[in-house]
């Protein structure tokens, strides 16, 4: 497991690369809405397995990261990020208990929490879409979170064999 | 949230090595609501939101690559498409010129008559062509990023049209690049008139690309589906008499005190790489860089990247 291994910085940044790519690649608008959340499930995966390195506070920067790369309120992302990465961290233990494919389904009060402080700030903005299908990312998500993982994972051993 | 502070107590001292998780959440939260307040209030953020755009330009030109790739793919491969294209835009050029003479002496008679009526002059406008460069990838955010910024004489509040429609507004700008929110915004609303009648309203993005929503017509205002909306020019963002939407139905509700309208924008929002800046006489001057001669002049080697609308600022002036 990759928790018992110091994962470098360079690969942090890579994997995060990887996943901000990911989330800003051009898509139809139909499948835009869609969209896995494929940056915050890397940074919560760091906050799973990286527990000493990679804490609330280096979710809350990445997320306003995407702040940036959006054009959305300062910090909104950011704390929704660090929401999902406060509820990740409660559950660590739980977590790492379970195989990949399980722990989609112990991730969904994180991904659901990132998405409704989202809504939520959103709403409070004046910005509100109430529409079913601003939750299509939780499903989503959840139903990549077990390949996502295990291609991070891949990754980071490809480094610390 | 806050009550997450509570189960803070087992794990440990404060100011020890670890905060617990509890602790740090809240002490977010704060602090990020703090800076949205700031950031909605102040534009004392903006700095620290450029350096951070700049450090990760590489990876937004690395996700804007594919498509870049595939568009010059497509051009490489398309020889046959091109030729029919430019023969059939060849056609539309001599179309819309032959109209355009026309409207160059429509233009000077309105020009005339409004002397005569005494109110100020709106027709001679000017518009610079720029390049959508990216689309915000927030599906619930209609926002694009603009090649054009405060160097070509771009401000903020500044519309944004396109060959069929209103599209928008500049929100924020640098020397080089601009970003506008587009009307179908679910934050962004633009004042219209009801071409058939006259009737002012306004029209509300509601976060989808095909749809508007006028929700202040009273239950027995008279609208109907097909009406054109043209932008009315009050509050003064927005050039007067552009098309802005069509009305696609109206739905009575008995009993309610407002009508449901749904419009479709005219403009084509989500396709199409090049829109159009637009200045008026009056915003011209607010922006105090007179953009017909500056902008065609820095722009003359990109060729007819700007276009004055010649024939109607000239009828304009000899009218006067």
């Amino acid at each position: 497991m990759i928790i018992n291994h110091h994962v470098s910085g360079l690969m942090l940044l890579f994997t995060l690369g990887m996943g901000l790519l990911l989330t800003l690649l051009p898509l139809p608008e139909a499948l835009a809405a869609a969209r896995p959340a494929f940056y915050p499930a890397t940074v919560l995966f760091w906050v799973l397995m990286q527990p000493l390195r990679f804490g609330l506070i280096a979710a809350w920067v990445c997320g306003i990261l995407i702040d940036v790369l959006y054009g959305t309120p300062f910090a909104e992302h950011g704390l929704a990020l660090a929401v999902a990465a406060y509820l990740v961290v409660q559950m660590r233990e739980l977590l790492w208990s379970f195989p990949l494919w399980q722990q989609s389904l112990l991730m969904t009060p994180a991904i659901v929490a990132y998405e409704f402080v989202l809504f939520w700030i959103d709403g409070v903005a004046g910005a509100e879409v109430n529409q079913w299908w601003r939750w299509l990312p939780v499903l989503t998500t959840l139903l990549i979170w077990p390949f996502w993982a295990f291609l991070l994972e891949r990754i980071a051993e490809f480094e610390v064999g | 949230m806050r009550g997450f502070a509570d189960d803070e107590d087992n794990k440990g001292p404060l100011l020890g090595r670890r905060v617990s998780p509890g602790i740090k959440i809240v002490a977010i939260a704060i602090v990020s609501v703090v800076l949205m307040m700031v950031d909605n209030a102040h534009d004392a953020l903006a700095p620290v939101r450029g350096t951070l755009a700049i450090a990760l330009q590489p990876v937004q030109i690395a996700a804007e690559m594919p498509g870049d790739v595939a568009d010059y793919l497509g051009r490489y491969f398309n020889r046959g498409e091109l030729i029919e294209d430019n023969e059939a835009l060849n056609r539309r050029v001599l179309l819309l010129r032959a109209r355009l003479q026309r409207l160059a002496a429509l233009e000077a008679e309105n020009e005339r008559i409004r002397a005569l009526l005494a109110s100020a002059s709106s027709l001679d406008q000017n518009v610079l062509i720029a390049r959508v460069l990216s689309v915000t990838p927030d599906p619930y955010r209609h926002r694009i990023k603009l090649n054009k910024g405060s160097s070509d004489g771009v401000f903020k509040g500044q519309a944004l049209i396109d060959a069929n429609g209103i599209m928008g507004q500049v929100t924020d700008v640098t020397p080089l690049d601009s970003r506008a929110i587009l009307i179908t915004d679910a934050n962004h609303g633009i004042p219209v008139e009801i071409n058939r009648t006259g009737l002012q309203t306004i029209a509300q993005g509601t976060g989808r690309s095909d749809e508007l929503r006028l929700p202040f017509l009273a239950n027995n205002a008279d609208v109907q589906s097909g009406d054109l909306l043209v932008s009315s020019g009050l509050g003064g963002r927005y050039p007067a008499g552009y098309p802005v939407g069509r009305v696609e139905h109206v739905d009575h509700k008995p009993g309610d005190e407002f009508l449901d309208v749904v419009a479709e924008p005219t403009a084509h929002l989500n396709r199409g790489r090049e829109v159009l800046l637009v200045w008026t006489s009056d915003t011209a001057r607010k922006a105090d860089q007179p953009p017909a001669d500056e902008s065609a002049a820095g722009d003359a080697d990109d060729a007819g990247a700007t276009e004055n609308r010649a024939n109607g600022a000239d009828a304009g002036s000899d009218a006067r």
